[in-house]
């Protein structure tokens, strides 16, 4: 029997999979961040899925709310580092920014 | 029955969207697909009855993370600001969609309770009238974010000199 509670943690699990794909193939510094937050909404549903149907409830809230503050910070920091490599290399591909280090 | 084919709607749009806003050539039309992706979460955990996890998700993630995003999109000079009809099509698509889940939302949550609050305290009256009526206060958020994703299309749409 598929509940909503494997439904969303089938869909959770596929989201971090396809944010990870994403970062690995992605030849721009803000496409890899938003795959980040992708991977960041992945384990949000995941984490809120896990406490559907059960008693832990107040437990997955409490997490979900932690890995949404810490997903937004490290987007925050992503985000200007992103401008600072800009600044520096003028230039957010990956590969262009290795070759122009030497 | 009705929960599981509600739950895969969500699952479904919300995987689609993430696709779109990850396989989209252009930044600017990914930035928006995310936009609509994690509105779509936030949807999502306030129709499981989890209405300030939703909140703050829509609030931090298609609030506040996008205006970052956009700004560092614009300094950067990284998106290519021609934006046709169709896109903007798209958008308000996007936009009619959320109204319509925002909708079932306030169906499934029973509507608002018109009951007056017994306290004579007013913090208390005033937390009771905004517990009372969130279903309302979500499709008007959703409204609000939307219409500030219009916005946002509608300034990027303009060409630079």
């Amino acid at each position: 029997m598929i509940t909503d509670q494997t439904i969303f943690l089938v869909t959770g699990t596929l989201l971090v999979f396809i944010g990870i794909a994403s970062v690995s193939i992605s030849k721009n510094l803000i496409k890899t961040l938003m795959s980040f937050q992708v991977v960041v909404f992945g384990v949000n549903l995941t984490l809120f899925a896990s406490g559907l149907g059960g008693a832990d409830r107040a437990l997955s809230d409490a997490f979900v709310l932690l890995s949404i503050l810490v997903g937004a910070s490290v987007e925050a920091v992503g985000l200007a580092v992103i401008v600072a490599v800009h600044r520096k290399y003028g230039t957010l591909n990956p590969d262009e920014i290795r070759r122009l280090r030497g | 029955m009705a929960n599981e084919i509600l739950a895969a709607g969500l699952a479904a749009a919300l995987v689609l969207t993430a696709v779109a806003a990850l396989g989209a050539k252009k930044v600017s039309t990914s930035l928006i697909m995310l936009f609509y992706s994690s509105v779509v979460l936030g949807v999502t955990f306030t129709l499981y009855n989890d209405a300030l996890i939703g909140l703050v998700h829509m609030a931090t993630f298609a609030g506040a993370v996008s205006v970052l995003l956009l700004t560092v999109i614009l300094m950067t000079g990284e998106s290519n600001l021609a934006i046709g009809g169709r896109r903007i099509a798209l958008v308000l698509a996007g936009v009619t969609v959320l109204v319509v889940l925002a909708s079932i939302s306030t169906i499934t949550s029973g509507g608002p309770a018109l009951a007056p609050s017994q306290s004579q305290d007013i913090s208390l009256q005033v937390l009771g009238f905004v517990w009372n009526y969130r279903p309302w206060d979500l499709l008007a958020l959703i409204m609000v974010f939307a219409s500030s994703m219009v916005a946002v299309v509608s300034l990027l749409s303009k060409e630079r000199p």
